[in-house]
């Protein structure tokens, strides 16, 4: 195995990381929605709380795919 | 062939920007340009914090000062016709109470006028009616006195009338008197009331 | 990279001198334009540097219309201004309270100058400064020094007592004092590479689905075109989310140095 192959296969596992992320959103956005049916006068103060955290979920994401690129800066 | 196009892309950067970038892939982390990004964002940040001190929040915060005070001002102004409002609300119910308090006391003056008038009236009805009963009970009486009298006219009538024929029949004094009694008594038996 | 070759029918000398224009990761490329040093620092101007200074000017540009005559009775853009400034206010008055006052220009002119750099970036053919690591590492890394010089400027050595944390047993402080100082240390770190890793993760997928409908024949490459126009108003929502976050966050960090928590 070269290490181009080894970097590509790198970068794609990299990108594994986007699955903790997607569990984190599925989460978040579930709860929020459980919330907002529970208690629906809630959801203005909510949906502040809910764009804050999606944008920390997100971002473990993008840490996933900054990875990525360093390890395609390597290659 | 990714390589490949990595290598176009340090070969491109080190045209463009005299510096050699060989097998960096991420444009992001090419240390040769930090040194004048730094500088600048520093230097653009301080320029426009202080452009934006002078020039763009004093008057934003003018503005909205002066609408915080107008607002302040117009309130003060709704509170102040809010109680002139309830100030003549309230004359206005006055008003309406004592309107209302005199309309009621002229129904009760017409009603307890009206009960007198109808008590008058009974009254003076009742007064009639006892006049017209004792004048016809007056009536009546002088009515009987009247058939009374003339009854004993009547009977004195027919006592003359008997008396004349005793006494051309030359009757004795104890007949005579025998035939006026039996005459009273014939005139008691039918059944003439006498007082 | 490999899809721009493998769905184009060009001879190879072709794709190899294309190659630099096919990468996504191109319009990150920062191009040094006068060359310029002042005590030994180099001052050179590039793209990244006038987008800066664009961006800058943008925001100066807004707040020029929006107040240039200020009325009592808010046109459109007066409205969007007073709400840019109230949003912003409002972020400082919850976070830190009325001890953030003096910060509230510094915030004010953070959110606004990353705002306009986030937005600024997403108009074709233009640079996006926040996709740069090194300026939003310059900029959170300013801030949370900042705010730990001002801790200690405010509470002396009783600052230290921020990396002990309260509650603890005594027998796991030990444990904790470290852990709460890498976590100190992370701020700058996550504060810096969440906004470059939104920036650079969005306009990348752009790029690559660019490089898709330039690379599909007419009848493909609608969907992937489809999809820029869709992500380009996503783009713009994570502009303003990523500036709001970073700007929240430098609210909680000096906020952290005044009260303590």
């Amino acid at each position: 195995m070269d290490a181009t192959a080894a970097a590509l296969i790198g970068m794609g596992l990299a990108a594994l990381g986007f699955a903790g992320s997607g569990v984190g959103l599925g989460i978040l956005f579930g709860k929020a929605i459980e919330a907002i049916a529970r208690q629906p006068a809630a959801e203005a103060q909510l949906a502040k709380y809910i764009w804050i955290g999606m944008a920390f979920v997100e971002a473990v994401a993008l840490y996933g795919l900054v990875v990525a690129f360093i390890i395609m800066g390597k290659a | 062939m990714v390589t490949d196009a990595f290598a176009a892309t340090g070969e491109h950067a080190a045209a463009a920007g005299g510096h050699a970038a060989a097998g960096s892939g991420m444009p992001q982390f090419e240390p040769s340009v930090f040194q004048h990004e730094i500088f600048w964002s520093i230097a653009s940040f301080v320029i426009l914090l202080y452009l934006l001190r002078k020039y763009v929040l004093p008057p934003i915060e003018k503005v909205l000062d002066a609408r915080n005070e107008k607002i302040r001002s117009d309130l003060d102004a709704a509170e102040t016709s809010r109680r002139e409002a309830e100030k003549i609300s309230a004359e206005i119910q006055k008003q309406l109470n004592s309107a209302r308090r005199q309309a009621e006391q002229t129904i009760e003056e017409a009603r307890l006028e009206a009960a007198k008038y109808r008590e008058l009236a009974r009254e003076s009805l009742g007064q009639e009616l006892a006049k017209k009963k004792t004048l016809a009970l007056a009536e009546i009486d002088t009515a009987k006195a009247s058939a009374i009298a003339e009854l004993h006219h009547a009977a004195v009538d027919i006592a003359m009338l008997a008396t004349e024929k005793l006494i051309a029949k030359n009757m004795t004094k104890t007949e005579t008197n025998k035939m006026v009694q039996e005459a009273i008594t014939a005139i008691q038996e039918s059944k003439i009331p006498v007082h | 990279m490999s899809l721009t070759t493998a769905s184009m029918d060009f001879p190879a000398h072709a794709v190899a001198q294309a190659a630099p224009k096919m990468d996504p990761l191109h319009h990150f490329q920062v191009v040094k334009d006068v060359s310029m040093s002042l005590f030994g620092i180099d001052i050179s101007t590039s793209n990244s540097v006038y987008a800066m200074w664009i961006s800058a000017g943008l925001v100066m540009l807004f707040f020029h219309f929006a107040f240039k005559d200020p009325k009592t009775i808010p046109g459109r853009l007066q409205s969007l201004g007073e709400i840019g400034y109230l949003f912003v206010r409002g972020m400082v008055d919850d976070i830190i309270g009325e001890k953030g006052r003096p910060f509230f220009p510094y915030i004010f002119t953070l959110f606004f100058f990353i705002l306009f750099c986030n937005l600024s970036g997403l108009i074709p053919g233009s640079f996006t400064v926040t996709s740069q690591l090194i300026v939003t590492a310059t900029f959170s890394l300013a801030i949370v020094g900042f705010s730990f010089a001002y801790g200690f400027y405010l509470h002396g050595k009783r600052y230290l007592k921020f990396f002990v944390p309260s509650g603890v047993p005594l027998l796991l402080t030990p444990l904790m004092i470290p852990i709460e100082i890498i976590s100190f240390l992370a701020r700058p770190v996550s504060l810096a590479v969440r906004l470059f890793a939104n920036m650079t993760a969005g306009h990348t997928m752009l790029a690559v689905m660019f490089l898709y409908v330039i690379s599909l024949p007419w009848w493909g490459a609608w969907l992937p075109f489809g999809f820029t126009v869709i992500f380009t108003g996503v783009e713009i929502f994570i502009g303003f989310i990523q500036a709001y976050i970073f700007t929240i966050l430098t609210c909680v960090y000096i906020n952290d140095s005044i009260h303590m928590h």
